[in-house]
């Protein structure tokens, strides 16, 4: 008896707890499928990923599928934001106040440009016949820091955009031969400008906030598109912005594909009895070595997995490639520790004569 | 008056709010304000409202390298410039220009550097302004020094391009070109600062500085 009531009150405490839970509104940590201690570009980077996914463009048999996306920008709008999600954090969605929420387009349209070129492949080809602005592009140099880890660039484009104006104007003015007739069995060919008339327009400048994802093991010359956020044409559409990587060089490694390649110079004595030290990646954490046998000049350490994330599949790494050269004691010995070293090393003279430029 | 005297008359708590207001303006206008290294912008000469311009046609005249020219249109991709260090001096993206800094100005679609050099400019018979290099290498003779009040340059400040080889200021005296590049304006290097000589960032894509990617430091 006494194991069922306390059954029952658990029960009612389930209850309450799951009712509080819906009332309290919705759980954008989950919707995101991030930890409550994830980053600011945790999830910026999940907000991505998601975005693609679940876009109703890209789920036309899904009839949750905009009420899904609608609760993706939202979760976004609030977990972006330090002041939104502390709050929330606090109090739940609630908690949050009543004020100007910007519309999840305009927070897509920031990361992705315009809706439409990532479904359907490439609308665009099919409009030939559309003039089209130029396209603008921008290089962007990352460091290899940013290649292992990813990064956000913000932009602010400032842009001409056609507006509305009052009175007309002309356009699609082009040549065409116009015949007159001068008189019987006369007549005569002339060239003539012929326009036709569109509403007036006038180019105003406007300004926006784009964010621009540098993704873990991008490669040199990949391109991020902005449909729509080139230069405009005043009798079509605007031409795009285009990101173009530029990964610049580092001081410490060398990339080759997603292996990573550098050298380290060691003394004499390291190199005969061997050593201990670390490697400071890119990322800050350190790889560590230890030699106990006798390391030759150009010997070569592998290390699988400390290379660079690949690019389409971040989980997968490629190696670091440790190359080592031996620096020669600078100063000459003195005859006393020439003496010690012939005792020590005990060696006959080789003096092998070969030619070494052929492979004998 | 002292400033214990300024405090103690004005309160220290105003003082402290009006100093509070000030850092947080400075920072607002620190994310939206700067012209950033990295960044690609038109530059307008508010003087003769045109826009700093290049394309593929070249001088008949003096050095016959690509000619550099201002022109009315506002929706020209031609217009655009990138902003970039000077020779083995990479700026850091999105860290602000300051005031005095050496820089090279990119033609963003032909990738050639706003250059001058000692040849007579074909209308107004000043120095020759072109455009020269390949995929943005040229040489010394592409650097010029932002002239600016104030510690960076402001994106709403009007700024002198200063030749940092020859001294000329890049101005525009308002001489215009016939065929095949009617109505555009002569750019040319002058010496002395003047009216014409004044430039100002228009159109373009800003880059903001980024913050570090996350470090994971183990023990």
């Amino acid at each position: 008896m006494a194991s069922r009531r306390m059954n029952l009150t658990n029960i009612c405490f389930l209850l309450l707890y799951v009712a509080a839970g819906v009332l309290a509104g919705r759980d954008f940590y989950q919707i995101l499928g991030v930890s409550r201690s994830a980053s600011i570009k945790d999830i910026k980077k999940a907000y991505r990923k998601l975005a693609m996914q679940l876009h109703p463009d890209r789920n036309p048999d899904d009839p949750k599928a905009q009420d899904k996306f609608q609760d993706l920008g939202a979760a976004y709008e609030v977990l972006s934001d330090e002041e939104k999600r502390k709050q929330y954090d606090a109090y739940g969605e609630e908690g949050l106040k009543e004020g100007h929420h910007s519309s999840h387009g305009d927070i897509f349209s920031s990361f992705f440009g315009d809706f439409g070129f990532m479904f359907g492949g490439n609308p665009r080809q099919q409009d030939r016949n559309i003039p089209r602005g130029n396209d603008i592009i921008v290089d962007l140099e990352v460091t290899l820091e940013e290649v292992y880890s990813g990064n956000f660039v913000e932009v602010v484009r400032n842009k001409p955009v056609a507006k509305v104006a009052s009175g007309k104007r002309k356009c699609n003015c082009r040549q065409e031969m116009r015949t007159t007739q001068l008189g019987p069995g006369r007549f005569q060919m002339t060239q003539e400008v012929v326009c036709d008339e569109c509403p007036n327009v006038k180019l105003v400048n406007e300004e926006r906030t784009l964010e621009v994802e540098i993704e873990q093991g991008v490669r040199d010359e990949m391109e991020y598109p902005f449909i729509g956020e080139g230069e405009p044409h005043i009798d079509g559409e605007p031409g795009d912005l285009r990101f173009k990587i530029k990964v610049m060089k580092h001081p410490v490694f060398e990339r080759r594909g997603d292996d990573l390649y550098t050298n380290v110079t060691i003394s004499l004595e390291e190199a005969l009895v061997g050593f201990e030290m670390d490697i400071t990646h890119l990322d800050g954490h350190k790889v560590h070595i230890i030699r106990d046998k006798i390391t030759k000049p150009g010997a070569k350490l592998w290390k699988k997995g400390e290379g660079l994330p690949n690019f389409d599949n971040n989980n997968i790494r490629g190696s670091l490639i440790i190359s080592f050269d031996v620096e020669f004691p600078r100063e000459q010995l003195s005859e006393q520790q020439k003496k010690g070293i012939r005792e020590l090393l005990k060696q006959e003279p080789i003096q092998k004569v070969y030619n070494g430029l052929q492979g004998y | 008056m002292g400033f214990i005297q300024v405090v103690h008359e004005y309160g220290l708590t105003k003082l402290v709010f009006v100093l509070l207001c000030v850092l947080l303006q400075s920072e607002a206008s620190y994310e939206l304000n700067y012209v950033t290294c990295g960044s690609v912008v038109k530059l307008l000469n508010t003087r003769h409202n045109v826009r700093l311009h290049s394309h593929d046609v070249k001088y008949g005249s003096g050095s016959g390298q690509q000619s550099v020219t201002g022109v009315e249109s506002a929706d020209d991709a031609n217009s655009y410039w990138r902003i970039r260090g000077k020779p083995n001096h990479a700026c850091q993206r999105g860290a602000p220009i300051k005031c005095g800094q050496a820089i090279r100005l990119t033609h963003m679609s032909t990738g050639r550097n706003l250059h001058s050099h000692h040849f007579v400019s074909p209308l107004s018979g000043n120095q020759e302004v072109s455009a020269f290099g390949e995929s943005g290498e040229g040489d010394d003779l592409d650097v010029w020094a932002v002239q600016c009040s104030g510690t960076y340059w402001e994106r709403d400040d009007g700024v002198r391009f200063k030749h940092s080889a020859t001294d000329v200021f890049l101005s525009i005296t308002g001489e215009q070109y016939g065929h095949p590049i009617r109505g555009q304006k002569e750019v040319h290097g002058m010496q002395g600062a003047s009216s014409n000589s004044q430039w100002k960032t228009v159109e373009g894509v800003f880059i903001k500085p980024s913050n570090e990617p996350l470090r994971h430091d183990e023990l």
